[in-house]
């Protein structure tokens, strides 16, 4: 038995030492070091209506500080310390909290140390010791504005990459799943010239039919897509009776033509808030799949959605005794424009649209296969 | 058109193989074609099937992006049978040529032995003509 859990975690905790800009009526968190605690204690009180301040003795204290408290956006740090100078702090922090901006405050400066700070240290500011408070305000916002551009701008690149990769992918699959059926169907309308037999050419319609229905449904699969990445939630309270109802009706004509066995299990007893859209994506396309990818020399086909909704989650399963997925290729079925068969062949859009919703109702997914035995889907969802 | 070959079609759509099929049937004249939808299928059935059985030279025509086994695989696996089943066939790439398509994967397939050209789909008399010159 092979699994793969797909959670967004990874998103969250990326996202951690980031600004969120949505935030930013919250305070600059700043970040002050110096070995004497008058000198901190006089920059806590004159600032701390204004900025949130954190204080530090060390550098050791200063790194568990960093740590601690993603965000912080200023550093101001005084140069001579016992043991390591402000040059040292800052040049070990480089690596480490690129984003902040550091600013040294000094009341001794020779030319080498300046240099030092400018080279080594990455500084963005001096402030002379004793330091007067319009400077030190002046420098946390000059600052802070800059730190919201760098941080905006890494948050911007990395999406810019992201969306460039898929552009890649994506012409790579355009080839194939539009550029491909157009051509056969134009190879068959060359061909419907030589052909004088009705039923060769009913059959030739069928197919070419198919082709354009398969072409159809990957431009609406492209449209989910964009839904996705680009849609805002509509939280309601959700309704699972009701929804998997829908999805009862729909796919019971499939299930009596194809002789796979539908059950369904509800157990929801308190409110449960989310947004439809992604939920019936969610349900749509792994139902589908489960009808779709059966075995056919199979007597018992059947497949099973069970929702339980307790304590704020909800909990989906869902059941096909199908085919399976090959274990080599159970890491890879949600990645866009993969695909695992070739008996059936799909968009490659479909669970990476999966996926993706289940990222954005913070949910996560899990999956279970037993090559022609059948596959389990399980998905958690956090009310929200 | 008389010609003295054999035909495998493989590509996963199966609109194309029947297309191909019924064009190569209108053009030619008592050859055997066979369609597979599924490259990895194709190679055990080439495998299985010894000299003896079809002394007829057989022309491939296969798609390069399929799922599961794509054109490219096919050939890689293609290569390693013994060089008497070898010399009895001759692939032809039958392919979508988009600007999506990576260049030095095109070139690399032509340069095996195995791989006489690559054709565009769809496939026509003309394009069929000068494949037949080729090989």
């Amino acid at each position: 038995m092979f699994s793969s859990v797909v959670s967004s975690s990874p998103a969250k905790s990326y996202y951690n030492y980031v600004i969120n800009p949505i935030k930013l009526a919250e305070k600059v968190k700043v970040l002050y070091v110096d070995d004497e605690p008058d000198n901190l204690f006089g920059f806590k009180a004159s600032l701390r209506s204004d900025y949130h301040i954190f204080t530090a003795e060390t550098i050791p204290q200063a790194l568990a500080c960093l740590h601690d408290y993603p965000g912080i956006s200023v550093i101001f740090c005084d140069q001579r310390m016992p043991g390591r100078t402000g040059v040292d702090f800052f040049e070990e922090i480089r690596v480490t909290y690129p984003l902040p901006v550091r600013i040294m405050l000094t009341a001794y400066t020779d030319a080498e140390s300046i240099i030092d700070a400018i080279n080594k240290g990455n500084i963005f500011r001096f402030v002379k010791k004793p330091w007067i408070e319009a400077d030190i305000i002046g420098a946390i916002e000059e600052g802070n504005k800059f730190y919201l551009a760098v941080s905006m701008l890494s948050i911007k690149n990395i999406e810019l990459q992201r969306a460039y990769d898929e552009l890649n992918k994506f012409a790579y699959s355009v080839s194939h799943d539009i550029r491909g059926p157009l051509a056969g169907i134009l190879g068959a309308i060359n061909l419907a010239n030589e052909i004088k037999d009705v039923d060769e050419m009913k059959e030739m319609l069928f197919l070419m039919k198919k082709s354009v229905k398969k072409m159809d449904a990957y431009v609406l699969s492209m449209h989910d897509y964009y839904n996705l990445q680009r849609g805002e939630l509509k939280i309601t309270k959700i309704d699972f009776k009701k929804l998997i109802g829908e999805f009862k009706s729909i796919y019971s004509v499939l299930s009596k033509v194809s002789g796979v066995r539908f059950d369904t299990n509800i157990s929801q007893d308190g409110i449960f808030r989310s947004d439809y859209a992604p939920l019936r994506l969610i349900f749509n396309n792994l139902l589908s799949n489960a009808f779709k990818y059966q075995d056919r020399n199979s007597k018992n086909k059947s497949v099973e959605m069970i929702v339980e909704v307790a304590k704020s989650a909800a909990t989906i399963y869902i059941k096909d005794t199908g085919i399976g997925i090959l274990g080599s290729h159970i890491g890879e079925i949600f990645n866009l424009f993969f695909r695992s068969n070739s008996l059936e062949v799909g968009s490659g859009f479909g669970l990476y649209n999966v996926k993706s919703a289940i990222i954005k109702l913070n949910g996560t997914i899990e999956v279970q296969s037993i090559l022609h035995q059948g596959t389990t889907f399980t998905i958690t969802i956090p009310s929200i | 058109m008389y010609i003295e070959f054999s035909f495998i079609v493989i590509d996963d759509s199966e609109l194309d193989c029947f297309v191909t099929q019924k064009f190569l049937e209108l053009s030619t004249k008592n050859v055997t074609i066979t369609t597979f939808q599924n490259a990895e299928y194709a190679l055990e059935v080439i495998r299985e099937n010894t000299v003896g059985d079809n002394p007829v030279p057989t022309i491939i025509l296969l798609d390069l992006q399929m799922p599961f086994m794509n054109g490219f695989d096919f050939v890689e696996e293609f290569e390693k049978f013994p060089a008497e089943l070898k010399k009895n066939y001759r692939i032809a790439v039958l392919t979508v040529l988009t600007s999506a398509n990576n260049p030095a994967d095109i070139h690399k397939i032509l340069t095996y032995p195995t791989v006489n050209s690559i054709i565009e789909k769809p496939l026509t008399k003309e394009k069929l003509l000068s494949l037949l010159i080729q090989v």
